[in-house]
C-alpha cells in the first residue's frame, strides 16, 4: 500500500495536479506517524501509511497556512472521509479543487481505538483514489453506541459524579477544538468577549459550559472520529458527549453526519415530518 | 502585608470627555487619599485600568506628570472593556494600577527642539510629553507638532492644539486625509509624512517623537533621516498587547524584550535590534 | 551509610499529613492509562511504582490552572475590593518527578523579579517537594540534553530512591526535607540506584547559535506547519507560566481570575486594533522555543525547560520541543557540512 501510495502522490505532485500532499510522516520509528506536507516528488518517499495514522488531517483542509500552500491532495481513512463530507456540505471547501486518497483501513491505533470497534468505513467513500483493500460490512447502530450504553446504565447521580470528575480536569487548553475538522468557525464561541458568553477560566462552570456548548455546535455535525478524544491531555472522555448527541440525532432523523453529499444537514433543514419530541 | 500586584487602586472618575465618535477621554483621582499623595508617574508611562465586571486594559497615561490632582486616560470603543468604559460617568469608580513601564526621556532631551508627530488616536501618549514640555517651556528649544488623522471628526483634543499655539516657539500643524476635510478646514490636507515634509522644519539638534499607525511610522521615519535626525534621536512607543503589565504573564515580549517593563519607549536605534515580531 | 524507609511507612506518612490538614499533590492513575498529578485523598490515589512521568506537571499546585486574585463588589457608583485568601495550609508535593521540581527554582525568577507574585511565594513557602529518582523514561524524556538527570536535586527538598521489595533510600537536601522525614528514617548501608537516564541528544549551544542568526529561517515554517495552535504542550509544561486576567461577575459582585494562556493560541497576541503580531502558527511556534531558550536565558540566566518531554507527549500532532530543537541541529550540522564542504573544495582550487 504505501509503495502504491508513494506512485500515486508523485505523479499527482509530478503532473502538477496539485501543490501539496498532506500525508502522515514518520522521521522516528518509536514514535507514531505525525502529519507532514509534501511539496515536492522527491519528497513522497517520507510519506508513511500504517495501523498508527491515527490523526485525522482534514483538520488542515481549512487552515489558512496549509490553504497557503496549493491545491491539496489529502490522505483519508475511512471514518476521516466523512469530514470532508461535511465541509463540502457547508461550504468550508471546494472539493474539486483536492484530490482525495483514501486509505483502506483495518482499524487504528495501539490499543485500537474505541471507533475502529464499530466501523463500518474500513474503505473509505466519496475519495478520488482508492488504495488497498478491505470490506466494509454494515454494523448494527446499536453496536455504534455501545460505550455510552453502558455509560447510561448508571444513575444520574453517578453519571453527574462521572462528569464533574472528568470536566474538573479540563485545563482548557482547547486540544479537543483545535485538532477538530468541524471545528472551523473563525473565531470561536469560547474566544468572543462582546459579551462574554461563559467563563474562560478553567472553572468547574465553565469547563461544563463549554464541553456542552461544543458538544451541541457540533450535533449532527461530528462525524465521530474521536479526534478530541485522542487528544486531551487530562484524558477526559469526550467521546460519550458526541456519541450522545449523534445518536439523538440518528433516533430522531435517521440522519448520520458525512455519508451522504447530497443529504440535507440535519440542523440546517426543516421538515414538517420532523419529531417534535425533544420541545416538552 | 505583601502587596498583591493585581489588585488596582480605586479611582473617582471626576470628567468624561467625548473626543470624537468612537475615543473619550477620561479624568480620574485616586479615592484614597494617602495614595494621592505619594503617586507620581513620568510622562510616557501607562497604567492598566479596570471596568469590573469587564476586565482591564492597558492605556498611557496622558495628562500630564505635572498636574497632581488627577491623571487622565484616552480609548477608542474598540472591545469588551473599553465598550464598558464608554459607559462610565462623573463619580463612578473604576480600577487603576500603576504607572508602569519606561517613560520619555525628557531630561535628556533638555536644550533641543522637539518635534512630535502623532496620528488618530495616538494623540494621547503624546499630549502628556507636549504638556510637560510646554510646562518647562524654558528647557526646551522650538516644539514642532504635526497631527494628522482620517478626517477632521476624528481629531482628539482639538482645543488643547488652539491652546499649545498659543505658546513662543511653538508651532501646531494639523493635518487629515485627502478627502477628510471639511470645507471650512483650515489645517493642512494630506498625510503626515507628507506633510512633515512640507512644513520644512529646522532641525537642528532635535529628537522625534513619533506614534500613530505602523504605515505612518513607516513613511515618516525617511522624513526624519532625511531632516538629519539621527536613529538615537527617533522615539516611539509600542503598543503590544498586555495583561500584568509587570513582566510576569508572557504575552508582550518582542524578542527578548519585555514591552511592559523595558519599554513601552523606544528608540529607532533599540528598534533596530528587535527581531521583526511587532 | 544512607537513610531509608519502607513504603508502607510512607504512605501512612501520606494519610497522616492528609488527616493532619495538609494537603499532598501526588501522581495518581487517571482512568485506566493516563498518570496525572493530582491532589490525593488517601495514600493509596499515590503511585510509587516506576513509570516515565505523569502527563501533566506539578506546576498547578503553586500556580492553579486558574485562581482568584481578589473580590469586588458594585454598590451604584461605588466599589468595595476584598483579598483574595491565600492559602495557608502546608503543601507536600510527593514521588514527584526531578524534571518537575526542578522548575521550581526556575519559575521563581519570574513571579520576583521586580514586582513579587504574593500567590506564587505564598505556595512555595507553602510547598515542600519530596522526589522520586527516575528508574525509567521513555522516547520524550530529554532531561540530561538541558542539563537535568534522573536524580537531579534542583528544587527538592528530598528525594526517594527505590530500592525494591518497597524500601526506599531517602535523601533530604534542606530543612523542609528534614523535618518532613524526621524521627521516620532507618539507618542502612543501603544507597540508591538510578535509570541511566535519556540518552543525551541535544546540544544546546548548536541550538543557541542558531537561534541567535535566525529568527528569519524557512526552518520554523518547514517545521512547525502541523501545529493545530491548542495550549496542549503549554499546559503540561512544568516551567510555561503564561496567563491571562479576567473578570467573572455575578450580579453586583465579581472576582478578578488568572488563568493559565498559552503563546500557541491565535487570540494571544491580538491589539485591540485588529493587528496581531504573530498570525501564523508558525510564528508562534517560534515564539515558545525563543522563549525557552534565549529570551528566559537571556533575563534570567536559566533556560526554560526542564527536558520532562511532556511537549511531545501530549502534543496531538508530534510536535514539542524535541522535534523542533532536532530539526534545528540538524539543520547547523547541514551548515556545517556545506561549510566543510566548501572548505574542501576551495582547497581542491588552490591545489
Amino acid at each position: 500500500m504505501t509503495k502504491q501510495l508513494h506512485k500515486v502522490c508523485r505523479e499527482l505532485l509530478e503532473s502538477g495536479k496539485v501543490q501539496v500532499i498532506i500525508g502522515y510522516g514518520q522521521k522516528d520509528r518509536g514514535q507514531p506517524p505525525h502529519p507532514v506536507f509534501i511539496t515536492s516528488p522527491e519528497e513522497v518517499e517520507g510519506l508513511v501509511w500504517n495501523d498508527q495514522c491515527v490523526a485525522n488531517l482534514t483538520t488542515y483542509l481549512t487552515r489558512k497556512e496549509i490553504r497557503a500552500l496549493g491545491k491539496p491532495a489529502i490522505i483519508v481513512k475511512g471514518c476521516d472521509a466523512r469530514a470532508i463530507v461535511v465541509l463540502q456540505r457547508e461550504s468550508q471547501i471546494d472539493r474539486s479543487a483536492m484530490v482525495v486518497i483514501g486509505m483502506a483501513c483495518n482499524g487504528v491505533g495501539e490499543p485500537r481505538l474505541a471507533k475502529c470497534a464499530a466501523c463500518d468505513a474500513h474503505v473509505p467513500a466519496h475519495v478520488d483514489i482508492t488504495i488497498g483493500e478491505a470490506v466494509s460490512e454494515p454494523v448494527d447502530p446499536e453496536r455504534r453506541y455501545n460505550d455510552l450504553n453502558v455509560f447510561m446504565t448508571q444513575s444520574t447521580d453517578e453519571r453527574m459524579d462521572y462528569w464533574q470528575d472528568e470536566l474538573e480536569r479540563c485545563v482548557r487548553c482547547y486540544a479537543c477544538r483545535q485538532v477538530c475538522p468541524l471545528c472551523y468557525c473563525e473565531r470561536c464561541v469560547a474566544d468572543k468577549n462582546r459579551p462574554v458568553r461563559f467563563s474562560t477560566a478553567p472553572t468547574l462552570k465553565g469547563n461544563y459550559a463549554w464541553h456542552i456548548t461544543r458538544a451541541f455546535h457540533l450535533a449532527g455535525r461530528c462525524i465521530g472520529c474521536d479526534e478530541c478524544t485522542r487528544a486531551c491531555p487530562a484524558g477526559i472522555n469526550l467521546r460519550l458527549l458526541n456519541l450522545s448527541v449523534a445518536r439523538a440525532a440518528e433516533n430522531a432523523f435517521g440522519y448520520r453526519a458525512g455519508l451522504d453529499p447530497e443529504a440535507e444537514p440535519v440542523i440546517g433543514s426543516f421538515s414538517t415530518q420532523d419529531k417534535e419530541s425533544f420541545i416538552k | 502585608m505583601v502587596m498583591n500586584i493585581y489588585k488596582p487602586d480605586l479611582m473617582k472618575v471626576l470628567q468624561v470627555r467625548q473626543q470624537t465618535g468612537d475615543v473619550k477621554s477620561v479624568r480620574i483621582a485616586f479615592e484614597d487619599p494617602a495614595r494621592a499623595a505619594e503617586f507620581s508617574f513620568r510622562v510616557g508611562q501607562f497604567g492598566i485600568f479596570s471596568a469590573f465586571g469587564y476586565g482591564e486594559s492597558t492605556f498611557n497615561i496622558c495628562s500630564s506628570s505635572n498636574w497632581k490632582d488627577y491623571i487622565e486616560f484616552c480609548f477608542r470603543k474598540t472591545g469588551a472593556v473599553t465598550e464598558a468604559l464608554w459607559q462610565i460617568e462623573e463619580g463612578d469608580t473604576i480600577g487603576f494600577r500603576g504607572p508602569y513601564g519606561n517613560s520619555y526621556p525628557m531630561e535628556e532631551w533638555e536644550g533641543r527642539d522637539l518635534i512630535f508627530l502623532g496620528g488618530g488616536i495616538a494623540m494621547p501618549p503624546i499630549r502628556c510629553a507636549i504638556w510637560y514640555a510646554l510646562e518647562n517651556r524654558d528647557k526646551y528649544g522650538h516644539i514642532t507638532v504635526v497631527y494628522g488623522a482620517r478626517t477632521t471628526r476624528d481629531l482628539v483634543f482639538q482645543d488643547e492644539l488652539d491652546e499649545w499655539a498659543q505658546h513662543e516657539r511653538t508651532t501646531i500643524i494639523r493635518c487629515v486625509d485627502p478627502g477628510g476635510e471639511t470645507p471650512d478646514w483650515k489645517g493642512e490636507i494630506g498625510f503626515v509624512p507628507n506633510v512633515l515634509k512640507k512644513a520644512a522644519i529646522q532641525a537642528r539638534n532635535a529628537v522625534a517623537l513619533v506614534i500613530g499607525p505602523p504605515i505612518m511610522i513607516k513613511n515618516t521615519l525617511p522624513v526624519l533621516s532625511d531632516m538629519g535626525l539621527a536613529e538615537r534621536d527617533i522615539y516611539t512607543s509600542l503598543e503590544n498587547r498586555m495583561k500584568c503589565g509587570v513582566g510576569k504573564c508572557g504575552r508582550c515580549n518582542c524578542g527578548p524584550v519585555y514591552v511592559c517593563k523595558e519599554g513601552p519607549v523606544f528608540s529607532l536605534e533599540q528598534m533596530k535590534h528587535l527581531p521583526n515580531d511587532f | 551509610m544512607s537513610t531509608i524507609i519502607g513504603g508502607q511507612v510512607l504512605r501512612d506518612m501520606v494519610n497522616d499529613w492528609i488527616g493532619d490538614g495538609k494537603r499532598v499533590g501526588g501522581p495518581g492513575y487517571v482512568g485506566n492509562h493516563l498518570i496525572l498529578y493530582r491532589w490525593l485523598h488517601r495514600s493509596d490515589e499515590l503511585l510509587l511504582e516506576s513509570y516515565p512521568r505523569p502527563h501533566n506537571s506539578i506546576k498547578e499546585f503553586l500556580f492553579p490552572s486558574h485562581e482568584k486574585l481578589y473580590h469586588y463588589k458594585i454598590d451604584g457608583q461605588h466599589i468595595e475590593l476584598s483579598e483574595a485568601v491565600l492559602p495557608d495550609a502546608q503543601q507536600i508535593i510527593f514521588a514527584a518527578r526531578p524534571c518537575d521540581a526542578a522548575s521550581l527554582p526556575i519559575l521563581d525568577h519570574v513571579f520576583n523579579w521586580d514586582y513579587r507574585d504574593v500567590f506564587y511565594n505564598r505556595r512555595r513557602s507553602l510547598t515542600t517537594v519530596v522526589t522520586l529518582a527516575c528508574q525509567d523514561h521513555d522516547a520524550h524524556c530529554f532531561c540530561t540534553s538541558v542539563g537535568g538527570g534522573p536524580d537531579d536535586e534542583r528544587g527538592s527538598d528530598a528525594m526517594l530512591f527505590a530500592l525494591g521489595q518497597d524500601q526506599y533510600e531517602v535523601r533530604c537536601f534542606t530543612d523542609k526535607g528534614k523535618a518532613l522525614f524526621e524521627g521516620k528514617l532507618e539507618e542502612s548501608t543501603r544507597v540508591g540506584k538510578v535509570g541511566p537516564g535519556p540518552e543525551r541528544r541535544l546540544d544546546l549551544e548548536t541550538v543557541r547559535e542558531f537561534l541567535k542568526t535566525d529568527f528569519e529561517s524557512p526552518l520554523w515554517e518547514r517545521q512547525t506547519l502541523r501545529c493545530i495552535g491548542c495550549g496542549a504542550c503549554a499546559y503540561n509544561c512544568p516551567t510555561c507560566h503564561c496567563f491571562d486576567i479576567t473578570d467573572e461577575k455575578v450580579g453586583s459582585a465579581g472576582v478578578r481570575m488568572r488563568s493559565w494562556d498559552s503563546c500557541q493560541m491565535a487570540m494571544f497576541t491580538v491589539h485591540a486594533s485588529g493587528h496581531n503580531p504573530r498570525s501564523r502558527q508558525p510564528q508562534r511556534q517560534r515564539q515558545r522555543i525563543y522563549h525557552k531558550f534565549e529570551i528566559y536565558p537571556s533575563k534570567f540566566g536559566e533556560i526554560l525547560c526542564t527536558g520532562c518531554g511532556n511537549c511531545s507527549r501530549v502534543c496531538p500532532v508530534g510536535l514539542g520541543i524535541t522535534p523542533v530543537l532536532t530539526a534545528i541541529q540538524e539543520e547547523q550540522a547541514a551548515r556545517a557540512g556545506t561549510g566543510a564542504a566548501q572548505e574542501a573544495g576551495r582547497e581542491k582550487v588552490d591545489q
